[in-house]
């Protein structure tokens, strides 16, 4: 029994882990209906599993990942325009009309161009750099504070005394 | 047919397409959050993990030659920034309110005060455990015991013979029930 | 001669092309934020808001719910859905180098909630909430990309 044991436990492990042959399957199977110790070792292996594992499956569970797409979606995406310019580089080949030196005047006009055209063409909006930074607000439904934190660049707009909003379905 | 859909992905994903990413991401996030979550036991941290390893992805790719099932190469990147973001986080002390102020109790009507707080002391638990043991044995515990894979895959995906990693199940989970005595009943040698 | 007019139309069309997309549109982020009492974590994505805000209020709790980068073209409303019936229209009315005005309205179906108009320069972030939602409360936070 003794030996039987030895040689047992050290294939507890690999049977906890369905890890053992068919043969070497049976040989535990019978061991353990006669064994306590190792009865107590294999049950120590599940609880530890368990501790391990449950958290972890409550958490994925009850995770909705918010909004770690959009997060991965906005660094990928930077990283796609820079191969799609040089895609677009490689294809454009001007290189034979940059031999030639037709161009030159052909910028330096469109320069011109541009510098008294764009102005008329695009007027920014005219701001008065007196205006704050919050021009208006207004709610029908709630009380309304503005706060300026001082030395900070930022803006508060809070909104009071309101209904509690309806929760979406989860 | 699952195996031609997965080729044909990766070869998108290659070559730049988000859409591909995408469908990648929707079939292995869950998966990368247990492991994540498994190594850090903190919801935000195993998030931004998540986002981490799916950036990374995109990136390295194209290093990506199909020697090795897929998801051993993703389950690696999962691992090294898992690891590699439990070293960044021990070495910058934590300033957020969530180092202070002690245990805060949820809103379970299910569970009561008593009942929360035995639970959130044994996760404490499992966590400075798991703290406690080196990045190798916390990988092999995770993958074995959180994710189920077998072997082989751990192997493939640690880089390292079966040996090793049978060596490293064992003294982690020897180490893991001896820093949980109390919690981990039975036990004993043959 | 022909050859040279060519070129001179492309790189008018370009430049025009390029001069207006950059005076045409604004980059401008939104984040979603849940704020609340429940539990004590901050996302690590939120430590900036927890900075601007945490000497304000006395929430214990910053959750990301969402976080949208918007191209606001003139005069063109950008619309995002925050919950099921609730919505935030926002509309750049004005533009001047690095300052951009933009008209923010937060409203349910068949109802207003808010109504402003606010300026966004360099570095400024334009927080708006206090609707409450789960338990905790619902922040908007604005910023532009200049």
């Amino acid at each position: 029994m003794r030996n039987s044991c030895s040689s047992v436990s050290k294939l507890l492990e690999r049977y906890f882990d369905q890890e053992v042959t068919g043969e070497e399957s049976s040989l535990i199977n019978e061991h353990l209906t006669g064994c306590i110790s190792c009865r107590e070792t294999l049950r120590s292996l599940v609880e530890l599993r368990d501790l391990v594992k449950a958290p972890v499956e409550e958490a994925a569970r009850e995770e909705d990942f918010p909004w770690v797409w959009q997060k991965i979606e906005r660094e990928t995406r930077l990283q796609e325009k820079a191969s799609w310019w040089e895609t677009l580089r490689s294809s454009v080949n001007l290189s034979h009309l940059l031999r030639k030196k037709v161009w030159v005047p052909a910028a330096a006009l469109a320069a011109i161009l541009i510098f008294f055209t764009v102005p008329l063409l695009f007027k920014e909006t005219p701001l008065s750099p007196d205006r704050s930074i919050v021009e208006y607000v207004e709610s029908p439904t709630y009380n309304v504070m503005v706060y300026h934190p001082e030395k900070t660049d930022t803006t508060v707009i809070w909104l009071f005394d309101g209904p509690e909003m309806e929760s979406p379905a989860s | 047919m699952k195996d031609l859909n997965e080729t044909d992905l990766i070869l998108r994903c290659q070559r730049g397409d988000q859409d591909a990413l995408k469908e990648i991401y929707d079939q292995y996030h869950e998966k990368v959050y247990r492991i994540a979550y498994g190594v850090v036991r903190h919801r935000e941290d195993a998030l931004e993990i998540v986002q981490d390893v799916f950036i990374k992805l995109f990136r390295t790719i194209s290093s990506f030659r199909g020697k090795s099932r897929f998801y051993t190469f993703l389950y690696r990147i999962t691992m090294n920034t898992a690891i590699d973001y439990v070293r960044k986080v021990k070495k910058i002390p934590k300033t957020i309110v969530e180092e202070e102020g002690g245990l805060q109790l949820s809103e379970e009507p299910e569970r009561g005060p008593d009942r929360i707080l035995l639970h959130k002391e044994l996760e404490e638990k499992v966590k400075g455990a798991m703290e406690k043991l080196p990045a190798d044995q916390r990988m092999a515990i995770v993958f074995r015991e959180i994710e189920g894979l077998s072997y082989q895959e751990m192997a493939e995906t640690m880089g390292c013979s079966i040996g090793t990693v049978m060596s490293r199940l064992h003294y982690g989970r020897k180490k893991m029930q001896e820093l949980l005595k109390g919690y981990v009943k039975g036990g004993g040698e043959g | 001669m022909r050859r040279s007019l060519f070129l001179l139309l492309f790189f008018f069309i370009v430049s025009l092309f390029s001069v207006s997309v950059v005076h045409a549109q604004v980059q401008t982020r939104l984040r979603v934020i849940q704020a609340s009492n429940i539990g004590s974590n901050v996302d690590p994505s939120l430590r900036d808001v927890y900075k601007k805000l945490g000497s304000l209020f006395s929430f214990t709790s910053y959750r990301l719910l969402s976080d949208q980068d918007l191209a606001l073209h003139l005069n063109q409303p950008s619309t995002v859905q925050v919950h099921q019936e609730v919505f935030i229209e926002i509309t750049l009315v004005g533009q001047q180098k690095e300052i951009a005005e933009l008209r923010v309205k937060v409203y349910r179906k068949g109802s207003d909630i808010l109504n402003t108009q606010v300026r966004l320069s360099p570095g400024r972030t334009v927080f708006i909430g206090g609707t409450r939602h789960r338990g905790g409360v619902v922040i908007y936070a604005l910023s532009a990309q200049f």
